[in-house]
């Protein structure tokens, strides 16, 4: 089937930020999470919880608070004492609003999802009205001694509970006034711990409010006396979760083979190393040419990047922050290294969501967070704009992912929810559209000579999308007659790349965070009956054996968890491995408790 | 481990505490409520766990009350004295002390006793003591004096020392201390006097005490810092004679002598102290729980603001006076064995079973004695409540089946423990069963004939008793007598039932299971369920039998051609497969011995047991425990099939100990000869097996560490992958 040579990197030294605040959509079904570096990304549940946009994140911008409020509209407060609402169609921020309260430390929608209220440092809790296109501040609530860390409505929306530090209010949101004033005890087993914080607060139909708080104490109130009905003592443990990105933080140029590694704030090329022998399945070549760590390159300024790409010849770089976008010109022969900055980039080239070279590094696409599709001709030092392609009138839906052919002649571009759009790049006109799916696209890439266009979906479904006849492929249509098989359904990450063999045209390299696999459209699908993946080489069987079971899938699942794989040449493959051990090792210790012993 | 818990205050009200502190804390009737008397004018009933009061009573201004209210468990009615004569009883709906019974007495009173299962006692200042009963018929009956000129009552308690009351109050006369003991049923009065040692200065500050079967523990807190013990026999030699007692160092300096403040003393239970006071001269004042058994603190807590000196412990709870309120602090002792700790505890089949907390401490009566209290119905509840008549409680189901085990049949018996068992929810239960199973021991003991076999076991079947250790309690007669009836079916129970066997009971146990006779055996029915039915597939493995004995364990006996004895061996193969394959014992007493096999022990205390079983029995014994052996080498776990079988570790464990206990005995006997050579060849087998075990572990280690470095590859790594 097939033998490579595998570069197995574990260099890439990334660490996922923390998660800061959650807000779950009941409606929708997706997750919003703020991260500590400010990035925001939404989740969608129902899609195999896809990780489906993404708001980069800036230095200056603590999320404290998440919130959606009607409409599906997300808001988020921080401690730079913004509110702010995001375009979760553009993929950006559609206006940011000082609440004048000093840092906000809390926000709540009303149960009707017309309201919105936050909590800020200097004590103040104000409310404001959420309009179509804005949000208008109405009224301060009565002004507490400290900060406001939690807030909570009261499902009828007439009261809310504020937790604050060693005590919680109940507000009449009518009036404005305190209604209540409860003190929470700071003692904590037995320690007298100088402030009680009331981290989180929830309040009942019944008018129960429950609060939580850094003494580790879950305590019921009743909020009509105002009374303490009672006290739970918990253990405090910190909570860390590990996600990695499913966004593509890695780039590889094939001919010079180098990688590029997107950090928050740096991007870092490597060079991979070489050998000269040969094995069997399994071994571990001696290196001729160990890995080198050829650039650091640091971006200046509080924004995180969003995206980056190394063309395939490894002579341009570029990346993107919300503001700006940024192109090197690289040279790299023996050894000398020098990287050069292409001046005077255009207005209208602020900021990229997605960034693609051509195979033959002479274009540059570039997905706007405006929507519009720019191609770019590079030659030499210089660029040259070449076009534009225009959002189609009345959508302002961002492209978030871009395929182009090895010809150059075709351009795929995906957003969140639209189908794919095909343009054709010779003629700078749409060439057509691939009907729209349920669910969000992971992954895809336009084959070599015939031009098909493979697609991978979150719920883990395969297309394969001829751009010249503009219909599904033969070989597309039976595995939809046929089905996948149910344990490849059942997989719960999503295919993050497909890349294909130059020489063999029946294979199709895909991968996600689990497992490697090559689809040989030429063998017969597996039905559920069949072993999907067998990680025994096949022995002493005989040919007729073999035939019989062979079929189209060929899993490895030996790199994981798998960032990156791509084919290099015909017989070398790369893969970028993220092992968790090295992330957890890099993780704070959790908060231990001994309950054993002295 | 003992352990104080959070305090909290009792602060409702402001407790006028003079200079001495508080009068008293006491408990009442119910378990939650605790008397105080503050050294003024009142008494509070508090809730604990509220932490709030349910009522206050107060004497008239100018009165004063002198010795604390108690509780009289009796009727639950309220007792104070005031103005030292004066005795005022009242109870709950009561609201003004000045209407309430009132009795005055001919002499001045130091204290009024009270504990529960009993009436109170009044203690007079003169060292005279009455019941308040015959008290309360004529008040003004003349009191003597006890005590001499002089001598002053420092100290005193009041105890139920195996069901009769006991009283002992110290007095002090010019720097010397006597102690009195008092039986209240009996009228003797003992006096001892109390001998310092060499330290002739020091000053008693603080007394406390606690009881066993023969002996008053008193412990006293001297001016040194010093905690001494001094044992006062209950019941005195020669009770004329005046006694000399010599105390002995229990702890020393657990607090500063020559602080300010009083220090306090308590005993919490049998291995624990609580003493009040401050570790240094300097240092505030602090609580702390010592184990007087292994001189350890165990726990304290500062009390900054300073105490009175006083402290009272009742239940869980301990009371004293912190700054200007009173402080409860709650008082815990796991019960950690050190049976447990060293594994040998026997673990249950079924957790939740027996728990250690269901154990009757038979030392104290709880409330519910045999025929002491109830003969002494309080007189005076009748006279107060003659129209009450009609409320009268029945006589409780308990007392009934007391009453019915001292005369009625054995099978009358039989149905009022079942109709009681079947109850079960009465909060006296544990008491009764254990007043139950002493009964009927007395009466077996009184009368040979009287064998109450089936009650005894639905008894022990109720999980609540337990042997306590050196024969201390009533429960080893019980042993004592299924052993002396040759119960074994009983016997089998309790190895099953009780965790603290004696080994000299779990020997004598043994003996007679070896002993028994097969007819004998057949007439009982022995619980089976440890046993595997070893006969049903004894027949059809025969050929099966004959492969594990070549291939026991790897091992093969034929090979080992140079032992003489082998040879001989090989002589009768037949009767060699006969004797492994057929059980040893008939079924019953196999399950009798897996019994044995089952119950905990310890090699030091068991080994001379095991020494007085003859020599048969222990071949016997041995076969049995071989063939067991046997039967867990067939399978690949090595286990022996059952619902509750033997362990392989528990059989080899018995096999070392019979060996190691009778080997000169063993070593003489024709008959045991084959199996010695049998268990000769199963040790050398193993050594062999495990030699080359650790030849082959080496390997492992080697193939182990190529993996380890094959997985290694570090950050970067050229690999050949090919997919099939």
């Amino acid at each position: 089937m097939g033998e490579f040579k595998v570069h197995r990197v574990r260099f890439f030294n990334y660490v996922p930020s923390g998660i800061r605040c959650v807000a779950y959509n009941n409606q929708s079904n997706r997750l919003a999470v703020s991260r500590t570096d400010g990035t925001v990304e939404i989740y969608n549940l129902s899609a195999n919880y896809f990780q489906e946009k993404f708001f980069p994140g800036h230095e200056s911008r603590a999320t404290e608070a998440l919130c959606w409020a009607e409409g599906q509209r997300l808001f988020s407060a921080g401690l730079n004492g913004e509110i702010m609402e995001y375009d979760l169609q553009a993929l950006n921020i559609k206006y940011a609003m000082d609440a004048f309260g000093g840092p906000i430390w809390s926000m709540a929608a009303s149960p009707s999802g017309s309201q919105l209220l936050v909590g800020c440092e200097d004590g103040s809790v104000k409310l404001f009205q959420i309009t179509p296109d804005k949000i208008q501040f109405e009224r301060n609530f009565d002004r507490q001694k400290s900060r406001i860390l939690s807030l909570s409505w009261h499902p009828s929306g007439t009261h809310i509970a504020a937790g604050s530090i060693d005590y919680i209010s109940v507000f009449d949101v009518k009036s404005g006034s305190a209604v209540h004033k409860m003190i929470v005890d700071r003692q904590y087993m037995g320690v007298s711990k100088r402030k009680c914080i009331v981290w989180g607060v929830a309040f009942l139909s019944d008018g129960t409010i429950i609060s939580v708080d850094s003494a580790g104490k879950v305590q019921f109130w009743d909020s009509a006396t105002g009374t303490l009905v009672k006290s739970h003592l918990i253990a405090n443990a910190d909570v860390q979760s590990i996600a990695v990105a499913d966004r593509c933080l890695i780039s590889c140029s094939k001919k010079r083979q180098l990688l590029l590694f997107q950090f928050a704030h740096h991007l870092e090329l490597w060079r991979l190393g070489s050998t000269v022998a040969t094995g069997k399945n399994g071994d571990t070549l001696p290196l001729s040419k160990n890995a080198d760590h050829l650039l650091h390159l640091k971006t200046k300024g509080p924004e995180n990047i969003i995206c980056s790409c190394i063309s395939p010849c490894g002579s341009w770089i570029a990346y993107s922050t919300v503001s700006r976008f940024f192109l090197y010109r690289l040279n790299y022969e023996h050894d000398n290294i020098s990287l050069k900055r292409v001046s005077k980039m255009p207005a209208f080239l602020r900021s990229a969501l997605q960034i693609l070279f051509s195979e033959d590094s002479t274009k540059l696409f570039v997905a706007s967070n405006q929507g519009a599709l720019h191609i770019v001709q590079l030659s030499g030092g210089s660029f040259k704009h070449l076009h534009a392609f225009q959002p189609q009138s009345g959508t302002v839906e961002a492209m978030c992912l871009l395929a182009v052919s090895p010809d150059g002649n075709w351009l795929a571009a995906s957003g969140t929810s639209a189908g794919v759009h095909v343009y054709n790049v010779k003629q700078l006109k749409l060439h057509c559209t691939v009907p729209a799916y349920n669910f969000p696209v992971t992954a895809m890439a336009i084959a070599p000579n015939t031009n098909n266009l493979v697609i991978a979906h979150s719920d883990q479904q395969v297309f394969e999308y001829s751009i010249p006849d503009k219909q599904y492929t033969d070989w597309s249509r039976t595995v939809q007659k046929q089905g996948f098989h149910h344990l490849w359904l059942q997989r719960d990450t999503p295919i993050t790349h497909i890349s294909f063999h130059p020489k063999r045209p029946m294979h199709i390299l895909l991968h996600d965070a689990y497992m490697f696999c090559i689809i040989d459209k030429s063998l017969p699908l597996p039905n559920d009956k069949t072993l999907l993946y067998n990680p025994f080489p096949p022995t002493n069987e005989s040919d007729v054996i073999r035939r019989r079971t062979a079929h189209a899938f060929k899993i490895s699942k030996i790199y994981k968890p798998l960032l990156f794989m791509d084919l290099l040449d015909e017989r070398t493959l790369v893969a970028v491995e993220r092992p968790l051990d090295d992330i957890i090792a890099q993780l704070p210790p959790p908060i231990k408790k001994k309950k054993f012993g002295t | 481990m003992a352990a104080l818990e959070e305090e909290f205050t009792l602060s409702s009200v402001v407790l006028s505490a003079g200079p001495e502190g508080l009068l008293g804390v006491e408990q009442s009737d119910k378990t939650d409520q605790f008397l105080v008397t503050d050294s003024g004018r009142t008494v509070i009933l508090y809730k604990v766990s509220d932490q709030k009061p349910l009522g206050s009573w107060s004497v008239k201004q100018g009165q004063i009350i002198t010795c604390p209210a108690v509780c009289n468990f009796q009727t639950g009615e309220y007792v104070v004295v005031h103005d030292n004569k004066v005795l005022r009883i009242w109870n709950n709906e009561d609201v003004n002390l000045d209407k309430v019974f009132k009795a005055t007495l001919s002499a001045e009173v130091y204290r009024i006793l009270s504990v529960q299962g009993t009436e109170p006692l009044v203690l007079f200042k003169e060292g005279a003591v009455r019941g308040l009963e015959a008290l309360l018929a004529d008040p003004q009956q003349k009191i003597e004096t006890v005590i001499s000129d002089e001598e002053v009552i420092k100290w005193t308690k009041f105890f139920v020392v195996f069901r009769h009351p006991v009283l002992i109050f110290i007095t002090e006369k010019h720097g010397n201390y006597f102690a009195y003991v008092q039986m209240f049923n009996s009228r003797i009065l003992t006096k001892y006097t109390l001998l310092l040692g060499q330290d002739e200065n020091s000053v008693i500050k603080s007394f406390t005490a606690s009881v066993d079967r023969k002996f008053i523990s008193l412990m006293s807190l001297s001016s040194d810092g010093c905690i001494y013990e001094t044992l006062i026999p209950i019941r005195p030699a020669d009770p004329e004679k005046n006694q000399s007692l010599v105390k002995s160092l229990l702890l020393k300096a657990v607090v500063s002598g020559n602080a300010r403040n009083g220090v306090a003393l308590t005993a919490l239970d049998q291995d624990h102290v609580a003493v009040l006071g401050s570790p240094l001269a300097a240092s505030k004042e602090c609580l702390s729980v010592w184990n007087i058994k292994f001189q350890t603190l165990q726990t304290s807590k500062e009390l900054p603001q300073g105490t009175s000196g006083q402290l009272w412990y009742y239940g869980e709870h301990l009371f004293m006076l912190h700054g200007k309120s009173l402080t409860v602090i709650p008082y815990k002792c796991e019960v950690s064995s050190l049976a447990g700790a060293l594994g040998k505890l026997k673990h249950s089949q079924d957790p939740g079973t027996h728990v250690v907390s269901h154990f009757v401490n038979w030392e104290t009566p709880q409330g519910c004695g045999l025929g002491f209290q109830n003969s002494e119905q309080s007189r005076r509840i009748l006279r107060r409540r003659k129209i009450e008549v009609s409320l009268q409680p029945e006589v409780p189901p308990s007392k009934q089946l007391l009453s019915t085990i001292m005369k009625d049949s054995e099978k009358h018996i039989e149905v009022e423990v079942r109709k009681f068992l079947a109850l079960k929810q009465t909060p006296d239960f544990h008491t009764v069963i254990g007043d139950t199973v002493t009964g009927l021991l007395e009466r077996c003991k009184a009368e040979p004939s009287f064998y109450p076999r089936n009650c005894l076991m639905q008894l022990i079947q109720t999980h609540v008793l337990s042997y306590r250790f050196f024969c201390l309690s009533l429960c080893p007669d019980l042993m004592e007598i299924a052993l002396k009836k040759k119960d074994v079916q009983l016997l089998q129970l309790c190895l099953q039932q009780f965790p603290d066997i004696p080994e000299s009971v779990t020997c004598a146990c043994l003996k007679i299971f070896l002993s028994i006779g097969d007819d004998s055996l057949q007439e009982t029915d022995v619980n089976m369920e440890s046993v595997f039915d070893y006969s049903i597939n004894s027949v059809h493995d025969e050929k099966m039998e004959e492969q594990t004995e070549i291939l026991q364990n790897g091992f093969n006996p034929e090979e080992d051609k140079c032992n003489n004895c082998d040879q001989e061996l090989n002589k009768k193969p037949q009767d060699e497969t006969k004797e492994s394959t057929s059980c040893p014992v008939v079924q019953k007493r196999a399950a009798l011995l897996n019994a044995i096999l089952h119950s905990a022990y310890s090699e030091t205390f068991l080994l001379p047991h095991l020494k007085d079983i003859p020599a048969q029995h222990i071949t016997l014994f041995l076969k049995y425990l071989y063939f067991l052996y046997l039967k867990c080498s067939e399978n690949a776990t090595m286990t022996l099939p059952g619902i509750h079988p033997p362990t392989l570790n528990q059989i080899m464990d018995w096999i070392c100990l019979l060996l190691d206990a009778n080997f000169t005995v063993v070593v003489m006997m024709p008959e045991a000869k084959r199996l010695l050579i049998n268990l000769y060849k199963l040790v050398k087998s193993q050594i062999s097996v495990y030699s080359e075990l650790n030849k082959i572990e080496v390997s492992f280690r080697e193939l182990q560490k190529l993996n380890q470095e094959k997985n290694n590859r570090g950050l970067y790594s050229i690999e050949v992958l090919e997919l099939f």
